[in-house]
């Protein structure tokens, strides 16, 4: 096995397995939740991941697509009664329609005028959200039918192994974004927009691409998060969301591929934990976010896959006959 | 005509808060190439910090506004000591950096929410809030000291930057800051002053709005983006495009509110940007600010 593979599908294994056996060791309705709650962020990341951490695009508006997917999904159920299947689908065809007609336009500004229009954007999400009642509820926001798949109600369990499941499919989609063309077509244009169009790269076109992508993974975050929640207020868009979202993907590590998930399950579980934190969230997750940006800027994730690529990078062992060489060196 | 008079105050008010806003961003930005996120957030700490000294502490306001502006320095400071100046030195990316700061704006809210609580407060009035009529035209004192207090500080601003040795030494700053260092300049110094300076202005700017807007926590964030889109209209090359692009906000939004739903005035504002974009995509400003990293 290459070691590209095996450091592909080592990490998804065990993801995977931790997932799949979860619900035995969780005990009650408030633990699983927890556990849903951090596969639905995992999702939210994977998706701003490949935005920044791989084609360097950064993005202060993914909350707008989180609750533009989470809206569709609800208003396609309650006003034409779509089955729940549709009803994802909608959602995510909305926010990739949005995110391309959004994207165009937005993509062409670079760096801080970027991130800053695409804040701009979400800002006025929440503002209809919060202010278009008649259509969006309002404060109080939209209830979220019971889900029910093929005519049978889901009980929480199966509700965990379909958000479960959607993460895992997403793990799939962003390992596969990376292996192909477009991935590294990706990288390149992180690395220099300039040398990668010299080189024949459509930058445009693969800029509005992971974008239109990144939208699209917002969306099924947003609407796995209105299923766990059984309803989607105007929270979904607003600024705390976007806060979650930077901790956890530089906690988790910016371009990692198991960053996103250890990030989640810390800015899920670690409030939980610290019993009557709340009050000090926004402070702590503020805090939390400078000391890794400024003591660890690889991440948690980052850091693990690094000292972890000794061993997989290194099939001819040149490190440790270095290591030997200069031990022999006086 | 009067109408007209009436919506141009309201808009060279809240534009004049914006402008100042987006002025202080283009002065660090001119300085450090960051935008400060927690720029807005100094608004927030200005108008807070006045409800404490003056209705807690009950300071006459000639002694709280200057303790309101010693706060705002003092968190100015840090933030650049204890963000800022640790991220550039293990080399992160200019958005890196940002991320920074949005950190500073999340620990500024969540640290004023633990202080002053989530609901709005009254900020006390350094002006009279009575209604002054001046050709036909009903302001208020307040009103019009906001409006004062933005052209005497682009008056000083276009002095300092422009007619001192000290301006010049940040002009050269932002420009290379590697190159102003061999011609002995401090740039760490300067980059220093010039988030000190922006947070005074934040703060002066909260202490005079603060009693039309109320003082709110959240108020911040909100700020910075009107800050942000005046620099996006205007330029981010000069603090006086940024301002002039403030202003058109405020004018744009008296204008969208009064004939409409102020309601629109946001979405119509982006939509221009939008536009704008698509017409200029590197913004008013032109390719050579909005390609710089």
């Amino acid at each position: 096995m290459s070691s590209t593979t095996l450091r592909n599908w080592l990490p998804a294994t065990v993801i995977l397995m931790i997932g799949a056996v979860l619900p035995w060791l969780l005990q009650g309705n408030f633990q699983l939740r927890i556990a849903m709650l951090t596969w639905v962020f995992a999702i939210f990341g994977m998706g701003f991941n490949l935005l920044y951490g791989i084609a360097g695009q950064l993005s202060l508006g993914q909350q707008a697509f989180f609750a533009i997917g989470a809206y569709t999904f609800a208003l396609l159920q309650i006003h034409f009664a779509l089955s729940l299947p549709l009803a994802l689908l909608g959602g995510i065809v909305v926010c990739a329609v949005v995110g391309l007609v959004i994207g165009l336009p937005v993509l062409r500004l670079r760096t801080h005028y970027l991130a800053m229009a695409t804040l701009m954007f979400a800002m006025i999400v929440h503002d209809v959200a919060l202010r278009w009642t008649d259509f969006t509820g309002g404060t109080s926001g939209l209830r979220v039918p019971p889900p029910s798949l093929f005519g049978a109600r889901l009980e929480r369990i199966d509700l965990y192994y379909l958000v479960f499941g959607l993460a895992a499919a997403a793990y799939c989609l962003q390992i596969f974004i990376k292996s192909t063309h477009l991935g590294r077509a990706l990288e390149a244009v992180k690395t220099d927009e300039t040398a990668a169009s010299s080189v024949g790269i459509d930058v445009t076109r693969y800029k509005v691409s992971i974008f239109v992508v990144a939208a699209m993974f917002a969306a099924v975050a947003g609407i796995a998060y209105a299923l766990v929640s059984r309803g989607v207020d105007p929270s979904y868009s607003g600024i705390g969301m976007v806060v979650n979202l930077l901790t956890l993907s530089v906690v988790g590590g910016l371009g990692s591929r198991i960053g996103p998930f250890i990030g989640a399950a810390i800015v899920i579980i670690a409030p939980q934990i610290l019993a009557g934190l709340q009050e000090y969230q926004t402070l702590i997750y503020g805090v939390g976010l400078l000391v890794f940006m400024i003591f660890l800027p690889r991440g948690i994730g980052g850091s693990i896959e690094r000292s972890a690529e000794g061993s997989f990078d290194d099939p001819k062992g040149e490190k440790s006959a270095r290591r030997i060489s200069r031990a022999e060196t006086p | 005509m009067q109408t007209f008079g009436i919506l141009i105050l309201s808009g060279l008010t809240n534009g004049s808060v914006y402008a100042l806003v987006g002025l202080s961003l283009a002065m660090t930005y001119g300085a450090s190439r960051v935008i400060n996120f927690a720029q807005g957030e100094f608004v927030m700490l200005g108008a807070l910090s006045t409800v404490l000294f003056v209705t807690t502490f009950s300071l006459p306001m000639v002694v709280g506004i200057p303790m309101v502006l010693i706060v705002c320095a003092t968190v100015g400071f840090l933030v650049e000591r204890l963000a800022y100046r640790p991220l550039v030195r293990r080399g992160s990316q200019p958005l890196t950096i940002m991320i920074g700061t949005l950190a500073c704006a999340s620990i500024m809210t969540g640290t004023a929410l633990l202080i002053w609580g989530p609901n709005q407060l009254f900020v006390p009035n350094a002006f009279s809030l009575e209604g002054v009529t001046i050709a036909g035209i009903t302001s208020t004192p307040q009103q019009l000291a906001i409006i004062a207090t933005f052209a005497f500080l682009m008056a000083l601003i276009w002095f300092m930057l422009y007619r001192t040795t000290f301006g010049l030494t940040i002009r050269a700053v932002g420009i290379d800051p590697a190159v102003a260092t061999l011609m002995g300049i401090r740039a760490e110094t300067i980059i220093a002053f010039s988030f000190v300076f922006s947070a005074i202005v934040g703060g002066l700017t909260g202490g005079l709005v603060g009693p039309l807007l109320g003082g709110h926590v959240s108020m911040g964030i909100m700020l910075t983006i009107k800050g942000f889109m005046a620099v996006i209209l205007g330029g981010m090359g000069s603090p006086f495009a940024a301002a002039a692009g403030g202003i058109a906000i405020g004018l744009l939004e008296a204008t969208v509110a009064f004939y409409g739903n102020s309601f629109y005035a946001e979405p119509i504002i982006f939509g221009l940007i939008l536009m704008m974009l698509i017409i200029r995509p590197t913004g008013l400003l032109g390719e050579w600010e909005a390609n710089r990293k």
